[in-house]
């Protein structure tokens, strides 16, 4: 496959093969200015027609490459319209959209829509194709990459092929969704965990349960949030320097998470930890679960919690308010560090008799 | 603004007029240079107004002329069409001595004149207007389509590239050929 077949295969869509030629007074030989004009030239282009002027030739993709752009903030999002989302630090009132739908018949190839929200502009481009969206999208994200030289900063996935492509294309990124059911086996969820590394944010969603399954290793991002966490083991937990840990279905043991308050408490493990919260199954009563897990921890009761805050930020862009719950003590370690336990029983399970726990570790500090 | 007047490339012009001075004169009268293009126009331009061009500036720095030389020896810019020059002296009138403002209107709307004009003002060094100049282009393809582009900016196809490529190399290596039988013929 050549290097510049995606390009070709969008161009293709754009149908831009065969144009028809205007009187050459009416046209403009941009390639023909001397480079150093020529550069300052596409440096004035918006980001979307620096995207598609580097899309017409390999030789404008070359010169555009040439250019040293402002680092771009690249963000994916998957579902029923792919959507890739530009901007930039530097102005930060300016974001950029491609988005991506089925062609309809009759339907345009392309269009711009541009919206001001008071100082906010946002362009889009919206591309109606035949064929495999997914495919193309993933090639006009490499192209932009490429071009532009940025990463990719954030994307949520919501179809399986694009697990396989961001690890092979870019297996460092700051911020991963992944959808309810994409991931389907644990042998999947294995080679992402090892092999995609993820730096601030990353969110398993829902997975089916896997009894045999157990993983043991820290995932290294910041913050982490997992559906059906049955597989994430005590282990992978103490061993990892997560910030924010927010656990559903999980199978930790009273025992088990015994441990991970005693560790806390004595600064040993856990020591970036700002909040702590899972939802758990149990066929104990919330006394003999309480118990268990407080058993032989040194723990103060009392209202000692003004100036705790209500939220916890769970990345740059995401606070999240703490859930309601019973504060049932605080843990406080040896550099005054507080640690507020919150809990509540949810829901009883019927069949099973279940109870539906919530828990949680909010980690604060009284303010001088 | 500046009037021209049709003249020759001789060492002795026409008398132009003059560009119309500012109500508040100067106390140290103002120099005069001559610029003409391709249709030997002169135009005459103040020293103020020429600082806008890097090149000009240049050489009158290191030409030191009285006023009577420059006039007698007007600055030949051969590959200039005489409107586009024009075009350039008009602009570093209006703009002698002002602060320039981040918007210009009045550069040409048909894209072949704003293609000469980019190149003269790219020849002349004239940065601000070059700045101008260049927007105005990036202007072009507001809103189009890639289509749209490729024919406003006469993107070719890589096809038409890889074309033009080979019948570069085809010249180059005839031409090559012809050099090597011509020495070869002054050798005999």
């Amino acid at each position: 496959m050549s290097v510049h077949e995606p390009e070709m295969s969008l161009l293709q869509n754009f149908g831009q093969l065969g144009i028809q030629r205007k009187s050459p007074k009416n046209r403009f030989p941009l390639l023909k200015l001397p480079k150093v004009v020529l550069l300052e030239c596409i440096e004035n282009l918006d980001v979307l027609e620096i995207i598609l002027l580097t899309l017409l030739s390999k030789r404008a993709k070359t010169i555009a490459k040439l250019i040293r752009w402002n680092p771009l903030d690249i963000r994916l999002t998957t579902d029923s319209r792919p959507q890739i989302e530009l901007g930039t630090p530097i102005n930060p009132c300016n974001r950029w959209f491609i988005k991506y739908d089925k062609k309809q018949e009759s339907s345009r190839n392309l269009y711009f829509l541009s919206r001001q929200l008071g100082p906010e502009v946002f362009r889009s481009l919206l591309l109606k194709l035949d064929g495999n969206v997914i495919e193309e999208f993933k090639k006009m994200v490499e192209h932009i990459c490429e071009v532009l030289r940025s990463p990719i900063s954030d994307i949520r996935i919501s179809d399986k092929s694009l697990i396989d492509w961001i690890i092979n294309f870019q297996p460092t990124i700051r911020y991963v969704s992944i959808d309810d059911k994409v991931i389907t086996t644990s042998e999947k969820l294995n080679h992402v965990l090892k092999n995609l590394k993820v730096t601030e944010y990353f969110r398993l969603g829902s997975i089916p349960s896997y009894t045999t399954f157990e993983y043991t290793k820290p995932i290294p991002s910041r913050s982490i949030i997992i559906n059906d966490a049955s597989w994430l083991s005590l282990l992978a937990i103490l061993d990892g320097n997560n910030s924010i840990i927010r656990l559903i279905g999980s199978k930790l043991t009273p025992t088990d998470i015994n441990t991970i308050l005693k560790e806390w408490q004595m600064g040993t493990k856990l020591q970036n930890l700002e909040y702590l919260e899972f939802t758990t199954a149990t066929l104990l009563d919330s006394d003999q679960w309480r118990r268990r897990v407080f058993n032989d921890l040194n723990r103060t009761e009392g209202d000692e919690n003004h100036g705790r805050p209500t939220t916890v930020k769970i990345h740059d862009e995401y606070t999240y308010t703490l859930p309601w719950a019973h504060l049932v003590g605080n843990l406080i370690r040896g550099d005054g560090t507080i640690g507020t336990i919150g809990m509540y029983e949810e829901w009883k399970h019927d069949k099973m008799n279940l109870r539906q726990l919530r828990f949680y570790l909010q980690v604060w500090s009284r303010q001088a | 603004m500046s009037s021209t007047e049709q003249g020759t490339s001789s060492a002795a012009p026409a008398e132009p007029t003059t560009a119309p001075e500012s109500a508040a004169a100067p106390e140290v009268p103002e120099s005069f240079y001559y610029v003409h293009g391709k249709d030997k126009v002169v135009h005459k331009v103040s020293a103020g107004a020429l600082q806008h061009s890097a090149l000009i500036h240049g050489m009158i720095s290191n030409l030191g002329y009285t006023e009577e030389q420059a006039k007698a020896n007007p600055f030949p810019f051969e590959n200039i069409d005489g409107d586009i020059l024009q075009m350039v002296v008009d602009w570093c009138n209006q703009h002698k001595g002002k602060p320039t403002p981040p918007e210009d209107t009045n550069l040409p709307k048909q894209k072949e004149k704003l293609f000469d004009l980019v190149l003269a003002v790219n020849y002349l060094e004239i940065k601000e207007l070059l700045t101008y100049c260049c927007k105005q282009v990036a202007m072009m393809v507001k809103g189009k389509s890639p289509e749209e582009i490729r024919e406003i900016w006469m993107i070719p196809t890589d096809a038409e590239d890889e074309a033009a490529e080979k019948e570069a190399k085809k010249r180059a290596g005839k031409e090559a050929a012809g050099e090597t039988a011509a020495a070869a013929g002054d050798a005999k």
